[in-house]
């Protein structure tokens, strides 16, 4: 039953549509200070359920919600730092230093969020050394 | 007398012999040709049973609030998603309403490779073009961002063309399987293939009324006919069909029969389309997957068996409603259905949705994508196996490509007589492609003016010269040695080129004899760009032309510089893309996902990028870019009504053979290529022939023109420089200053010598 269960969840896969609105977390705000674009506000709405899709583990279809964010808003910094992340995942290191360059480039004036940037560069230097 | 009654007797005996030996060789016989029948039914059924199309889709399309839209194009999306007008709140997924300037949708089921949901409704409020808000109507609850989804561009038929849905038995209404065993063969689960008491009723019915009012065949015999047998009316084939039908019975159990009858059964005609199956009869008829049918309109659709064209809705509403009043009588009359149902149903009007008749969408961007699938599917699998192949096309910006090279072509033939030809194949030519540079998302392709008259895809097949539009790259190569306020020559020289001269010369005369590399890109200036290039060295420009991707082999002569050699244009456009990417290109996608019936997803591709120059390097060339548009060869794009920054640049080649604009924002990038076939002249230049096309095809496109210009990254400086030495300006005493960037390690250091 477990076996079957397991089985059954694993092909009913939860994607979260974009007409969710999960809570978005401090460092999901935009930074302070900042006029928001509409578009920035609809990318991020992605970008969060991107990122709850990684921590799910669920890296095919984050990468694919990553992706419509940067349709959406191309400078978008953070869905650089979280395409990194899931080509990491992903044993990817070419595909994950060039989202992180992206990234750092997009990121450079938050320092929250360059802070990330860096600390994901040092990993991907140390997991593919 | 005794022995003329012995030998009556062994006469009689003889008879009965063969009688009975023959007998038994017929059935013998029977038997045998039975198991051979049932050899032929088992291979049919247990392999796979129908050929079902796969489908081609085109991206979802995300919508939010503060969206710019365009509403003719909206409109008409949603028409192509078989959204109806109704005139009253919708109740049915698939219904819209229109009130000033809100709209509610029931928006239909999402389903792409990586999620699903279920429709509900919407109410959407625009402010002139742009969404003020969208909220569900059924919680009220806003949405920050809505998914429509995909639109069927093509289907990959095999010779039958046939369009199917498949169901189970068990997702199909009750009412449905009485309507049809109703309509059709009410005996169905007592008899054993063949009703002799059915024959026997239709033979009479049909002398009585003195001609063919009823038929005596079963479901089964129907589908032993319509899925084994070519359709001939003979004795013959007839027998057959009673034979098969019973060995039918004996293999199978009645409700597996049902289902395939279910799912085979012809329900009429969209186009040249065959509509088979009750799945794809109640999307075709009623908007709705089986499950939605109401009453009435499962026994309209079971009604249509009989004669699917002669009692269509589309057809013949009144007929049609008839006959699903006969068969509401019958239903009734067998005790399936309570009277208060019955009447209910006999009181509904026949409502079907209407439909959009088939026709191939983005046909060369199809072809592009077809011809990637050989590598993993046959045409045979494409044509069978109900694949579901979701794309980056945007329908929106196909549309209007192909309304803005369609238009354009047209206005140049009209104002220019010598461009017009009388033979369709011969005509004036044109192509455009649209990608998002970020992502290498290929939102449209037109590789044509009309793929009816010619299949040639002059994005991804045609080989011609790009001219100018190559010249970004020979000027991104000397930034590694010069900046934008570098002086180059613009003085008339001779080159030596294989024991041969040759000499440049600039289009329109330049007075001056120096000029900045930024106004020497922006107007286009070929002395400056051959100075340029000799004396960055043409194998350089090579080994750039090979960074950015390009396959046709070019040779290190100074014509290079000026774009005298071939590119494929979808290649010159991605080597654009690289500088709207700050840097990076995009590979080319136009595939994102391919996924069988069952929902598995077979192929995923996901956006690959690479980084081939520096992001410093990328803001120059998009700030060089930026002054064709607003001080070079492009800048009549201002009074076309582009007021959003742009970066571009223009493409002329000897004798007008080629025009060209590429041009680009950080979120969308468009080629568009004018010329002939044969080569002909346009004369034209890129700005007149090919420039339009694109404004136009901009200004239709409010989502992907935000009006952002590209993030300075930090290795890029600002200076202030002298415009006459192009060195750092001397406060008070250079005369015209200006801003001017670079590079960090090209910085300038010397101060203008001529006002010091």
């Amino acid at each position: 039953m477990l076996i079957f269960w397991i089985a059954v969840s694993g092909c009913a896969v939860f994607i979260p549509s974009p007409e969710d609105t999960p809570t978005m977390r401090i460092e999901e705000q935009l930074s302070p200070g900042k006029q928001a674009e509409p578009r920035e506000i609809a990318s991020l709405q992605l970008t969060k359920q991107g990122r709850m899709l990684l921590e799910n583990g669920k890296v095919d279809e984050a990468i694919t919600v990553l992706e419509q964010a940067l349709n959406i808003h191309p400078s978008n910094g953070r869905n650089y730092y979280y395409l990194s992340e899931a080509w990491l995942m992903k044993n990817n290191s070419l595909q994950a230093k060039e989202w992180n360059h992206q990234a750092e480039m997009y990121l450079s004036d938050d320092k929250y969020w360059l802070k990330k940037v860096l600390d994901q560069k040092a990993k991907i230097r140390k997991q593919f050394k | 007398m005794g022995q003329k009654k012995r030998s009556k007797t062994v006469l009689l005996k003889r008879i009965l012999v063969f009688t009975v030996l023959g007998l038994v060789i017929v059935i013998i016989g029977l038997a045998l040709y039975m198991w051979n029948l049932s050899t032929v039914i088992d291979k049919r059924f247990s392999a796979r049973r129908w050929s079902m199309p796969s489908r081609v889709y085109s991206d979802s399309m995300l919508l939010y609030p503060g969206q710019t839209v365009n509403l003719k194009l909206f409109y008409e999306k949603l028409s192509h998603l078989e959204y109806r007008d109704v005139s009253r709140e919708p109740e049915m997924k698939g219904e819209i309403y229109r009130k000033g300037s809100v709209l509610d949708i029931y928006l239909h089921d999402l389903k792409t490779p990586s999620k699903q949901r279920e429709g509900f409704p919407v109410r959407i409020v625009f402010s002139d073009n742009q969404i003020v808000s969208i909220e569900r109507m059924d919680t009220n609850q806003q949405v920050p961002i809505l998914e429509l989804e995909p639109e069927e561009i093509m289907l990959f038929f095999g010779r039958e063309r046939e369009r199917r849905q498949l169901v189970s038995i068990n997702q199909v209404p009750v009412y449905l399987i009485y309507a049809v065993l109703a309509a059709e063969d009410s005996r169905f689960y007592q008899h054993h293939g063949v009703d002799p008491r059915g024959i026997l009723r239709a033979l009479y019915t049909n002398i009585r009324h003195g001609g063919v009012r009823q038929g005596g065949s079963t479901l089964t015999q129907q589908l032993a006919k319509n899925y084994f047998l070519t359709p001939e009316r003979t004795l013959r084939r007839k027998f057959k069909e009673f034979l098969m039908a019973m060995t039918m019975e004996l293999m199978y159990d009645k409700n597996a029969i049902f289902e395939i009858y279910l799912n085979e059964i012809y329900f009429g005609q969209k186009g040249s389309i065959a509509i088979h199956g009750v799945g794809e009869a109640s999307y075709y008829y009623f908007g709705k997957p089986v499950q939605g049918l109401s009453l009435a309109e499962a026994v309209t659709i079971a009604g249509l068996i009989k004669s699917p064209n002669h009692y269509s809705p589309y057809i013949n509403p009144e007929r049609c409603k008839q006959r699903r009043n006969t068969i509401l009588h019958e239903i009734y009359k067998n005790e399936w259905i309570t009277k208060e149902e019955r009447d209910f149903a006999l009181a509904s009007p026949v409502k079907s949705v209407g439909y959009t008749a088939y026709g191939k969408k983005a046909p060369y961007f199809i072809d592009y994508l077809a011809g990637q699938l050989p590598i993993f599917y046959s045409p045979e699998d494409l044509a069978s196996l109900g694949l579901s192949i979701y794309t980056t096309i945007d329908t929106q910006v196909q549309m209007a490509a192909e309304r803005a090279l369609e238009r354009g072509l047209a206005r140049l033939e009209k104002a220019n007589s010598a461009l017009r030809r009388l033979e369709p194949d011969k005509k004036l030519q044109g192509a455009v492609i649209v990608m998002q540079p970020k992502t290498g998302y290929i939102l449209a392709m037109a590789g044509g003016r009309d793929y009816s008259v010619s299949q040639f895809n002059r994005i991804t097949q045609a080989r011609r010269q790009p001219g100018s539009a190559f010249k970004p790259f020979v000027y991104l190569t000397g930034l590694s040695e010069f900046t934008p306020s570098s002086l180059l020559s613009n003085k008339p020289k001779m080159y030596e080129v294989a024991g041969k001269l040759w000499q440049p010369q600039n289009t329109n005369p330049v007075a001056e004899n120096g000029l900045r590399l930024r106004t020497a890109l922006a107007t286009s200036d070929n002395l400056a760009t051959v100075d340029l290039a000799m004396k960055v060295g043409l194998k350089s420009i090579v080994n750039t032309a090979l960074t950015f991707r390009f396959s046709i082999p070019m040779a290190p002569l100074p014509s290079l510089t000026l774009g005298a050699f071939e590119v494929i244009p979808l290649e010159l456009a991605r080597a654009f893309c690289t500088f709207a990417a700050d840097g990076v290109q995009p590979y080319p996608l136009s595939m994102k996902a391919v996924v069988d019936e069952k929902g598995l997803i077979l192929e995923q591709r996901h956006l690959k990028i690479e980084s081939l120059i520096s992001p410093g390097e990328a803001y120059i060339m998009n700030s060089l870019l930026r002054s064709v548009v607003t001080d070079g060869t492009a800048r009549s794009l201002a009074r076309r009504g582009i007021t959003f920054p742009v970066a571009g640049k223009t493409g002329t080649t000897n004798g007008y053979r080629d025009a060209w604009f590429v041009g680009y924002t950080p979120d969308i990038l468009a080629l568009v290529w004018v010329g002939f076939d044969n080569g002909d002249s346009v004369y034209a230049e890129g700005a007149v022939a090919a420039l339009p096309i694109w404004a136009e095809l901009m200004k239709a496109l409010p989502r992907y023109t935000s009006g952002s210009w590209f993030r300075k990254p930090p290795d890029v400086v600002t200076r202030i420089i002298c415009s006459q030495s192009g060195q750092l300006a001397v406060k008070n005493r250079c005369p015209e200053p200006l801003e001017e960037i670079f590079l960090k390690k090209n910085v300038p250091t010397k101060y203008c010598p001529l006002h010091h």
